[in-house]
């Protein structure tokens, strides 16, 4: 993309762009420490995590401030004008991913201080797995403006959902198992909820992506992975 | 490129501007254009100076017969019919197709008058219907809660706002059938833009209108379809809102978002 004549102009898009960049990274950083801390019982790590989320949330508004202000002293038009937009609709996703990946170091705390069942964690290092991969890429798409990468994170959410729908199922059967693991389980429970979320925000970020580069708009409806669960499970008999 | 380029094929065309070309003396101004102004709807025409908007704008109710060496080749039908045809009652023509202009042009006349000179140009009325219309015009104008008491007072006198609506009433008195302005807010102040801007929305409910503006903001604001014009020809024409948020060319998207002109 050519320059604008007011230069200042340019300088201001390029910072919206490094900001969503560092937010990105904490993003990123937060949700795979939340996770070490919770397979690992790490209460120190999971505290860590917390303390880092007020830097997204205050990165967040700047971005907001200073997307505020492009529009008001630039009116910006076609592919500015949607590459602010872009900047404000991502920076609430990724400060969502924040809260999230904050949430599953808070329980990550609570799991500590009773760690048992190492195993029902397993199921939660494959959505982990899936969620960070989503993150990442739809994050380079981001940076490159790729729409085809933006496109696959969006289809793969599918794969996501899948997943935690056989996670419910699993930490259902190890509570019918032994009542003793109802406390735990149901925290990981809330845990791969959390993560399904971050993976729901990374495919909005996608479809933000979408909108940057080609100026249309994704289908509200993307394919779904999910069966439903809860009624599939039946209680023993 | 199509007259419609895919824009508006639902809608019905004022007027059709055909292979349109244009020169002062031997130099080419408008270089085959093609596009639509659509009935009951403002269309806009933008670009960087001297890429043939105002050109296009002069064609249109064939101002530039005024000026010798001045050539239009090519067709534009006014409810299909060729107004560059030498047939054509250029008198005739300019009543239906009014013009606002860039700086307010009042008579040197009272306020009344300005209105009245043209009526009386074109129709044999009477004192009272005359009047009748001078009112209606001005209303129409949204100019009249600031003149009905100084309706003899100068033209001049008014502001500059003022005096633009004065001139757009003296357009609307006549009853055109299209109104075109070239850049009619660019003399004025934001509160006049603001109120010559809410005219026009007003206006397109009657008229068929063609604005020519250096401002993108208020292409995006009041039309329903912009033309980008670039060296004489026109390179994108589509809805505005397409135009303003996600143009096909490259040469509009770096106009509009102030990387060249």
């Amino acid at each position: 993309m050519s320059e604008h004549i007011v230069t200042a102009y340019d300088a201001e898009l390029d910072l919206l762009g490094r900001k969503i960049a560092e937010m990105g990274g904490i993003a990123e950083k937060m949700l795979s420490d939340a996770m070490d801390a919770l397979v690992d019982f790490d209460a120190d790590l999971a505290r860590q995590t917390v303390a880092a989320d007020p830097r997204l949330d205050h990165l967040q508004r700047e971005i907001e401030q200073s997307a505020i202000q492009t529009i008001a002293r630039r009116q910006p038009m076609a592919v500015d004008l949607r590459d602010i937009i872009a900047a404000i609709r991502i920076s609430a996703d990724l400060e969502r991913i924040g809260d999230l990946a904050k949430n599953i170091a808070k329980r990550a705390i609570v799991v500590a201080a009773e760690a048992r069942l190492p195993r029902a964690i397993i199921g939660l290092k494959s959505m982990h797995e899936n969620a960070a991969l989503s993150l990442k890429d739809v994050l380079d798409a981001y940076a490159q403006r790729d729409v085809e990468r933006a496109r696959a994170v969006w289809l793969r959410d599918a794969e996501l959902d899948a997943l935690e729908d056989s996670v419910f199922r699993d930490l259902l059967t190890f509570m019918m198992e032994d009542p003793r693991n109802i406390s735990f389980c149901t925290h990981l429970l809330f845990c791969s909820k959390n993560i399904e979320r971050i993976g729901d925000h990374a495919t909005n970020i996608a479809e933000t992506v979408y909108y940057l580069v080609t100026g249309e708009e994704l289908p509200v409806e993307r394919p779904k992975g999910r069966s439903y669960s809860f009624e599939q499970t039946q209680p023993p008999t | 490129m199509s007259p419609t380029n895919g824009a508006g094929a639902n809608r019905s065309a004022k007027i059709l501007v055909k292979d349109l070309n244009f020169f002062y003396g031997d130099s080419l101004a408008l270089k085959s254009v093609n596009m639509s102004v659509y009935a009951n709807s403002v269309t806009a025409i933008i670009g960087p100076s001297g890429c043939g908007k105002s050109t296009l704008l002069r064609v249109l109710n064939r101002m530039y017969d005024l000026y010798p060496k001045q050539r239009a080749v090519g067709e534009v039908l006014l409810d299909g019919d060729n107004i560059l045809a030498p047939s054509q009652d250029v008198n005739l023509l300019r009543a239906r197709v009014g013009m606002v202009f860039q700086k307010p042009t009042p008579f040197p006349m009272s306020i009344h008058e300005n209105i009245a000179f043209g009526i009386k140009l074109y129709n044999k009325v009477s004192k009272s219907e005359l009047d009748g219309r001078v009112e209606k015009a001005l209303r129409g104008a949204a100019l009249w809660n600031e003149v009905k008491d100084k309706l003899h007072a100068s033209g001049l006198s008014l502001s500059g706002g003022q005096q633009q609506r004065l001139c757009i009433a003296r357009t609307v008195a006549i009853e055109p059938e299209v109104i075109l302005f070239d850049e009619p807010c660019s003399a004025l102040d934001p509160i006049s833009t603001a109120k010559v801007e809410e005219l026009i929305d007003e206006l397109k409910e009657k008229y068929t209108i063609a604005i020519v503006t250096h401002s993108m903001q208020q292409a995006a604001r009041v039309s329903s379809y912009t033309a980008f014009m670039y060296l004489g020809e026109l390179l994108e024409f589509d809805e505005t809102t397409k135009m303003f948020t996600s143009p096909d060319k490259k040469q509009t998207q770096d106009y509009i978002t102030g990387r060249f002109g």
